[in-house]
């Protein structure tokens, strides 16, 4: 991964022109500069980026395993004689469909209130965890 | 190629994809997040992985996996970040945590 490091020395800059800098760049490059951003006088930070990331991947991750998609996929490429046409399919739907998740969120968050999305966004999620444990009673 | 495979799974994924739970996920948290980029990361990373596993399962290399175990990490691992969305802490450092309380420069990759 080819990282560049700010021009700005960590120590003696700002966080808020260290921020600026942060902002222009790619994210594989932003997350470096994102951890300098731990030695915060709390001491308490993590990488934002990388929380988000995390936190995204684990949970859609786990939730999407033995999901109806998944299963989906495991029979189509094992009916076909190609599967990884099958994958190049299907994966680039999810990316599709994860695409406009992210954008319709962006959408909803000019439009709404912070408090108010927060609050949406709570519920959705919950709803979301209620769905999943209720495909476990179900299964 | 085959295009005809590649349309079919395409079309079936999408379709059946589209409003699921993951992808009200991907809304719920894109709109709350500060990164919407690294959400954006995040879930077509974890769904590219999956359907990786649910191909390789089709050809008989994996075994199969805990579901309900698997299910229930991911059902608590929503239930959690709910609550930090529902309930957010006057100083909390986390990032599902709209009021920043100004000792922090955001990392907003937001495109206004």
């Amino acid at each position: 991964m080819p990282v560049s490091v700010p021009l700005i020395p960590v120590e003696s800059a700002p966080l808020a022109e260290l921020a600026t800098a942060n902002q222009d760049l790619e994210l594989p490059v932003a997350i470096p500069v994102a951890i300098s951003q731990i030695a915060t006088p709390q001491g308490d930070r993590y990488p934002l980026v990388l929380q988000v990331f995390c936190s995204s991947f684990v949970t859609i991750f786990l939730a999407e395993l033995g999901d109806k998609t998944q299963v989906t996929t495991l029979l189509m490429s094992a009916e076909s004689q190609s599967p990884w046409v099958v994958f190049a399919g299907a994966g680039s739907a999810l990316v599709l469909t994860s695409l406009l998740g992210v954008l319709l969120g962006q959408w909803l968050s000019t439009r709404l209130a912070p408090r108010t999305l927060e609050v949406a966004a709570g519920l959705s999620l919950l709803l979301v965890s209620v769905l999943l444990v209720w495909d476990i009673i179900q299964s | 190629m085959d295009w005809h495979l590649l349309g079919l799974s395409f079309i079936t994924v999408f379709l059946s994809e589209l409003g699921d739970k993951s992808q009200l996920a991907t809304i719920a948290l894109g709109g709350s997040s500060r990164s919407p980029r690294a959400v954006f990361l995040g879930t077509a990373t974890a769904l590219l992985l999956a359907s990786v596993l649910g191909v390789l399962a089709g050809q008989g290399a994996a075994q199969l996996l805990p579901t309900r175990l698997v299910k229930t990490i991911a059902a608590l691992g929503f239930a959690v970040l709910s609550l930090r969305l529902l309930w957010p802490k006057p100083n909390s450092a986390l990032e599902f945590d709209q009021g920043n309380q100004g000792n922090m420069p955001a990392v907003d990759d937001r495109k206004q």
